[in-house]
C-alpha cells in the first residue's frame, strides 16, 4: 500500500482562496491607495455590522430585564435611564431553569444531535463518491432526481413516516428522530459532497487504481481524508438545521424533546410568557453558535470548492 | 440522563461502525462477483443505503403527495383537479401565490448585492476588522427560527401611543415625533412582507458574504492589476472582470438562496401567520395540512410549489451538464 | 447497530410503500385508534406552565394509588400532533383536548370511546352543563370536560375605578354602555384592548363578539350560529360587531386608539390599568390573564386589593350567561381500564382537591367545587360566575372548522378592528371561508 500512500502524501492542488472567514488573507494588493482602508469603508461596514447586531443585542439586553421593565420600556433605556440598568436581573434565567425542563431538553438535543448530523455523512460520502469516481448507467439522472428532492418540503414526509414508525414501534424514540433527519439531510449532503469530490483530482483515483487498490480502499485512505473540509461544511449545516429544528422534533421526539420545543413550551398556550422566552432563545443559541465558530474556517473551503475555480 | 448521554454515543459509535460494516459487507458482496460484474455492480451498492433513505423520506411522500392532490380533504375519493381549480380562484391563494412570486425575485437578489457589497468591503479592511465584521454578519446563521422570531419582535412591536414603545423601530419612529405604527400590518406596497423578508436577508446575507468572499479573493490579483494599469474605474473593473469570474459561485449562491425562500415557513409562521396579506405558499401549506386539516389542497400546494421549482431545477441541471463538460 | 437495523428495515418498508402509494388511505380509520390496554397510559394536552406542573402533581398521585403509570406528553401544537399522530395510528391513550372542534371530528370518525357507560351520568349532571354539552356528539358523551377558563368577566382597577364611575357592576348591556359612556366623558379611554397573540392573533377579537353573541341573543342563537346551522354573516352578527364598533372601537373608547388593537398583546394590554393615572379602566379577558406573564407582578403579589372583576352583563338582569373554555377529556384507547379510570377521576369531586386549585392555575368544571380552595377570592368570584351562570357556552371558535376558527375569524377581525376592511366585508369573507 505504499504505493497508496505515497499519492495521499502529493499536496492536494486545492484553489487559492482564503480558508477561514476573514483570516488568512492573501492579499498584497500593491494598488491599495493607501495602506489603510478609507474611511467611508470602514463606516459603511460599521453600520451594516451595526445594523446586523442590533436585533441580537436587544433580545440579549431583554433576557436580562424584569418582566413589567421588558413590557413597559424599550431595551436601549438602559442606557438613558439608569435605575432600569440598575434593575437588570438574572431572573429571567433562573425562571427558565427552575419552571421549564430546559436542562434535560439541552441533554435531549445533544443526544438527537450528534448521532443526527455524523451518521448521514458517511452514508452520503460513499454515495458522493459513487456519483464522482465510478461510471454506471442512470448516474446523471440519479443525481438530477437527488437535486430535484433539495426542494421538497419535507412536511410531506410526516404522514407516511408517522405510520412507518407506528408499525415498527418507533414513535417518540431517539432513533425514530435519527433516522428523519438522516433521510431529510441526504439530497443535500449528497450534493455538497459530491460537488467536493468532483473537483478532486481524478489522476488520485488512477494512480491508485494502478497500485491495485479497490474502490473501498481508495474512498478510505484518499478520498474521505481529502474531503474533510467539505464533510465539515455539511456536518455544520446538519448541524445548525438539526438543532434548531422544531416540527420534527414536535412530531417525532416525544418524550425526548430537545430544546426548541421547550423554547416554544414557554409561550402558554394562551400566548402569556415572552420574558422567560428571551433567556431560553439566548440559552439555545449558545451551542450553535460555538460549534459554528469553532469549525467556520471548514465551511467556507468545502462549500467554495464545487463553484469557485481559480 | 446518563443513560441518554450514553444512548446517543452508542448510537454514534454503533452507527459509524454499523455503516462501516455494513459498505464493507456490501463491498465484499461486491467482490465475490465475476470481475466484470463486480464493477457494474459495486457503484449500486455504494449508493443503496443513501438511495434507500432518499426514496422513503422523499421520493414516496413525493409521490403520495401528486396522488392526493387529486383527492379530497381526507383522501378517501379522487376529485380530479378540483383542488386546483378551487385554489387558484380563491383570492387568497391568489394573493400567496404573488407574495411567494416577491419573496423569489426580490430576496435571492437582496441577498447576493448585500452579501457583495459586504464582501467587497470588508476585502479592503485589515485582517482583524474583517474577520470581527464577518463573523458579526455570519453569526445569524447559526440562530433558530424560534430565537429568530423573539429576537425581531422587538423591532417591530408597536404598542398603543401614549406608552412606552419597547420595539426599537417604533422607539425611533416615534423618538422623531411619529405616531407608533404597526409596522407588520401596513399592506399597502406589500411593505410588511418586505419587512420578514429583511429578516431572511439577515438570516442569510452572511452565508452569500462568505462564499462570495471566498471567490473574489480567488480572481487573480494579475488580472486586476492589468485592468488597472489600463485606467479602468473600480466600477468597470468590478462588472467586467470581477463579476464574470465569480459567476458560479454567484449561481450557486442564488440557487441556495432561492430554495430557502421557498421554503420559508418559520419567519411568515412566527411572526403573521400570513395576516394582512402576508402569506406565503409554505405557511398556506402548512394551514391547510393541519389547521384545515385539507390534505388534498395541502398537496395540491406543494405540487404546485414543485412546479414552480421546475424553471429552477432545469437550470440547475443546465448548468451541472455544463460544469462537468468543462472538467 | 440498532441503526443498521433500523436502516435495512427502513429500506426495506420503503421498497414495500412505494409499490404501495397507488391506493388511497381507507378513510378515517374507523378505530384503528389504539389498542393499548395495559398500565402505562400516555396523556397528551396543550397546557403548560402552573397549569401543567400543578396536573402533573395531582394525576401522579392518584396513579401511584392505582398502580398505574401515565406518560405526560405536552404539546403546544396540540391540534397538529394529535391530527398527525392518529393519522399515524399512534394516538396516545387519554387526550386532553383544548379545542371540541377537532374532538368532534375524531369522535365522528369513530376514534374516541363513547364515555357514556365509563361515567356515572347521576355524577355529570354536577358538571356545568354547557361545558358538558360540548363533549357530546350524536347524543353520545365522547369527552367530558376537566377545566375551563370563565371569559365573560371585566377586569378593573379597584381603587381608581371606583373614582372613575364604576361603582355597582352593570346589569344590562344598556348599562354597560352607559357606564361606558360616563367614563369616557371624563377623557379617559373607559377600555383596555389587545388582540395580538403571535401566529394566533386575532382570537381576543373572537371572543368579544361570541360574547356579545350570546349576551344578546341567547345560548341557542349562538350555538345555532357556532355549528353555522344560520350563516356567519347573520344581520344579527353584523349587529353584533356594530355594537363592538360604537362600545370599544369608537373614538375615545379604547385605549391607544383603534389601529393600536392589533399590534397590542392581549396578555399586557391590561398593564395601562395599573399606571397612575390608568389608562384604561376595563378590560374583558378570559381569567388566565391574572397570572405571571399577563398582568404586572407587583399587581399579581396583591391581587385582591387590586383587581375586581364583574360578568359580562346579560341583554336584562335576571340573565347570566357566560362565554368559556376549558379543555375535554377523550379516550382513544377504547378497551384500556386505566384510562377510563383516569378519566372518572378527572370528573370526579376530588380532582384537583389535593393541591391543583391551590395553583390558581386551574378551574373546576363542577358547580359543587369548594370555591374557596381558590388562592385568591378573585379567582373564586370567577369561578362562581361560570357556576352561576344561566347559560354557559363553549368559546366558538375552537368550535368552528380550523378555516374558520382557527383562520378566518381571527384574520377577518383582525383586518376589522384595524380598520382594513368594514364588518360586513369581514363576515362576509368568513361565511364564504366555511368550508363545504
Amino acid at each position: 500500500m505504499s504505493g497508496t500512500q505515497a499519492v495521499t502524501a502529493t499536496p492536494v492542488q486545492l484553489p487559492e482562496q482564503s480558508t477561514s472567514i476573514g483570516s488568512r488573507r492573501n492579499r498584497k494588493r500593491k494598488h491599495d491607495p493607501t495602506a489603510k482602508s478609507p474611511m467611508w469603508v470602514r463606516i459603511v461596514l460599521g453600520l451594516i455590522c451595526l445594523a446586523w447586531v442590533i436585533p441580537t443585542f436587544g433580545l440579549a439586553v431583554t433576557s436580562f430585564r424584569a418582566k413589567d421593565d421588558a413590557a413597559t420600556s424599550g431595551w436601549w433605556t438602559i442606557f438613558t435611564t439608569p435605575s432600569n440598568f440598575t434593575r437588570l436581573t438574572l431572573k429571567n434565567y433562573s425562571d427558565v431553569f427552575s419552571q421549564t425542563d430546559m436542562g434535560e431538553a439541552f441533554v435531549n438535543s445533544i443526544a438527537i444531535t450528534v448521532p443526527a448530523t455524523i451518521i448521514p455523512i458517511l452514508i452520503a460520502a460513499f454515495a458522493a463518491y459513487a456519483f464522482s469516481f465510478m461510471q454506471f448507467p442512470g448516474r446523471d439522472l440519479l443525481l438530477i432526481v437527488i437535486v430535484g428532492l433539495l426542494v421538497v418540503p419535507t412536511q410531506v414526509a410526516l404522514v407516511p413516516l408517522l405510520k412507518i414508525y407506528g408499525a415498527l414501534g418507533l414513535n417518540g424514540t431517539l432513533p425514530a428522530v435519527w433516522l428523519t433527519h438522516i433521510g431529510f439531510g441526504m439530497p443535500l449532503a449528497v450534493y455538497i459532497i459530491r460537488n467536493y469530490m468532483s473537483t478532486l483530482p481524478k489522476e488520485v483515483i488512477e494512480s491508485a487504481k494502478i497500485d491495485g487498490a479497490s474502490h473501498f480502499q481508495t474512498f478510505w485512505r484518499l478520498i474521505l481524508p481529502m474531503s474533510t473540509p467539505v464533510l465539515a461544511s455539511f456536518a455544520i449545516f446538519q448541524f445548525l438545521w438539526v438543532w434548531n429544528d422544531l416540527l420534527n422534533a414536535l412530531i417525532f421526539a416525544g418524550q425526548n424533546s430537545p430544546l426548541p420545543v421547550s423554547l416554544n413550551r414557554l409561550i402558554g398556550s394562551e400566548g402569556q410568557g415572552w420574558q422567560l422566552l428571551t433567556a431560553g432563545g439566548l440559552f439555545t443559541m449558545i451551542v450553535p453558535i460555538i460549534v459554528f465558530l469553532s469549525l467556520q474556517r471548514y465551511f467556507v473551503r468545502g462549500l467554495t470548492a464545487g463553484s469557485v475555480k481559480g | 440522563m446518563t443513560i441518554k448521554i450514553l444512548n446517543a454515543i452508542i448510537a454514534v459509535v454503533g452507527g459509524v461502525l454499523g455503516a462501516i460494516v455494513l459498505y464493507w459487507l456490501l463491498n465484499k458482496l461486491a467482490e465475490l462477483l465475476p470481475g466484470r460484474w463486480e464493477d457494474r455492480v459495486k457503484p449500486y451498492l455504494f449508493l443503496l443505503p443513501a438511495v434507500a433513505a432518499i426514496s422513503l423520506y422523499l421520493i414516496y411522500p413525493a409521490i403520495q403527495t401528486l396522488i392526493y392532490s387529486f383527492a379530497n380533504k381526507n383522501s378517501t375519493a379522487f376529485v380530479g383537479f378540483d383542488n386546483y381549480t378551487s385554489l387558484l380562484k380563491s383570492q387568497n391563494f391568489q394573493n400567496t401565490l404573488f407574495n411567494t412570486l416577491l419573496w423569489i425575485i426580490i430576496v435571492p437578489a437582496a441577498v447576493i448585492v448585500v452579501g457583495l457589497l459586504i464582501a467587497t468591503l470588508a476585502d479592503r479592511l485589515g485582517p482583524r476588522g474583517e474577520k470581527l465584521s464577518k463573523t458579526l454578519i455570519f453569526l445569524p446563521m447559526a440562530i433558530g427560527a424560534v430565537s429568530a422570531g423573539a429576537i425581531w419582535k422587538f423591532v417591530y412591536a408597536v404598542r398603543p401611543p401614549g406608552q412606552n414603545q419597547i420595539g426599537l423601530f417604533n422607539g425611533i419612529f416615534t423618538g422623531l415625533g411619529g405616531d407608533p405604527v404597526n409596522w407588520l400590518q401596513l399592506s399597502t406596497l406589500r411593505f410588511n412582507s418586505l419587512l420578514l423578508m429583511v429578516m431572511l436577508l439577515w438570516m442569510q446575507a452572511g452565508f452569500a458574504m462568505v462564499l462570495l468572499s471566498a471567490a473574489i479573493k480567488g480572481v487573480p490579483t494579475e488580472t486586476l492589476e492589468a485592468a488597472r494599469l489600463d485606467g479602468a474605474a473600480e466600477g468597470t473593473i468590478f462588472f467586467r472582470i470581477v463579476v464574470p469570474q465569480i459567476r458560479t459561485t454567484l449561481i450557486t449562491v442564488f440557487i441556495t438562496v432561492l430554495i430557502g425562500v421557498l421554503k420559508t415557513f418559520d419567519i411568515v409562521y412566527v411572526m403573521t401567520n400570513g395576516r394582512s396579506k402576508t402569506n406565503v405558499i409554505a405557511v398556506d401549506f402548512f394551514n391547510q395540512l393541519f389547521t384545515n386539516r385539507n390534505n388534498g389542497n395541502a398537496a395540491a400546494i406543494v405540487v404546485m410549489l414543485l412546479i414552480i421549482m421546475i424553471p429552477v431545477l432545469v437550470f440547475q441541471v443546465r448548468q451541472f451538464r455544463a460544469e462537468e463538460a468543462a472538467r | 447497530m440498532r441503526i443498521r437495523s433500523s436502516f435495512a428495515a427502513s429500506a426495506a418498508l420503503g421498497a414495500v410503500a412505494v409499490l404501495t402509494t397507488g391506493c388511497l388511505s381507507s378513510g378515517g380509520g374507523g378505530g384503528g385508534g389504539n389498542a393499548n390496554t395495559s398500565k402505562n397510559i400516555e396523556i397528551m394536552y396543550a397546557f403548560t406552565t402552573d397549569q401543567e406542573s400543578g396536573f402533573k402533581d395531582e394525576v401522579n398521585a392518584w396513579a401511584k394509588d392505582n398502580n398505574v403509570t401515565v406518560k405526560f406528553t405536552q404539546s403546544g401544537d396540540f391540534n397538529s400532533l394529535i391530527n398527525t399522530r392518529v393519522q399515524g395510528n399512534d394516538a396516545p391513550d387519554v387526550a386532553l383536548f383544548p379545542q371540541p372542534g377537532i374532538m368532534k371530528d375524531m369522535a365522528a370518525q369513530g376514534e374516541l370511546a363513547d364515555l357514556s357507560s365509563v361515567v356515572d351520568q347521576g355524577d355529570l349532571d354536577k358538571l356545568i352543563q354547557g361545558a358538558l354539552d360540548t363533549g357530546m356528539v350524536d347524543g353520545k358523551q365522547y369527552a367530558i370536560p376537566m377545566s375551563i377558563n370563565v371569559k365573560s368577566i371585566v377586569f378593573y382597577p379597584k381603587k381608581a375605578a371606583a373614582a372613575a364611575g364604576l361603582t355597582a357592576p352593570p346589569q344590562t348591556l344598556d348599562e354597560l354602555q352607559s357606564l361606558s359612556t360616563k367614563i369616557a366623558s371624563t377623557g379617559t379611554t373607559p377600555w383596555c384592548f389587545g388582540i395580538e397573540s403571535g401566529p394566533a392573533t386575532g382570537w381576543p377579537a373572537t371572543d368579544w363578539v361570541e360574547n356579545l353573541m350570546v349576551s344578546n341573543y341567547g345560548a341557542d342563537v349562538y350555538n345555532q350560529w357556532v355549528a353555522h346551522e344560520i350563516p356567519f354573516n347573520d344581520p344579527r352578527v353584523l349587529d353584533v360587531l356594530n355594537q363592538i364598533d360604537k362600545l370599544l372601537l369608537a373614538d375615545g373608547q379604547v385605549n391607544g386608539g383603534r389601529k393600536s388593537i392589533s399590534g397590542n398583546n392581549f396578555g399586557t394590554a391590561a398593564n395601562a390599568m395599573f399606571d397612575n393615572p390608568p389608562g384604561c379602566y376595563m378590560y374583558r379577558q378570559g381569567n388566565f390573564v391574572a397570572k405571571a406573564g399577563g398582568f404586572p407582578d407587583a399587581v399579581l403579589a396583591d391581587l385582591d386589593n387590586t383587581v375586581g372583576v364583574f360578568p359580562m352583563p346579560g341583554k336584562t338582569a335576571a340573565e347570566k350567561p357566560v362565554l368559556g373554555g376549558g379543555d375535554l377529556a377523550g379516550i382513544f384507547s377504547k378497551d384500556n381500564e386505566s384510562a377510563k379510570k383516569l378519566v372518572q377521576f378527572l370528573a370526579s369531586k376530588d380532582y384537583g382537591t389535593k393541591g391543583y386549585a391551590e395553583t390558581g392555575a386551574w378551574i373546576s368544571p363542577r358547580t359543587d367545587f369548594d370555591t374557596s380552595l381558590y388562592p385568591t377570592e378573585l379567582l373564586g368570584s370567577i369561578a362562581k360566575i361560570a357556576y352561576e351562570s344561566t347559560a354557559f357556552v363553549f368559546d366558538g371558535s375552537d368550535q368552528m372548522p380550523g378555516e374558520v376558527g382557527s383562520g378566518t375569524f381571527w384574520s377577518e377581525m383582525t383586518s376589522w378592528i384595524s380598520g382594513e376592511e368594514d364588518a360586513k366585508t369581514a363576515l362576509d369573507n368568513i361565511e364564504n371561508s366555511w368550508p363545504a
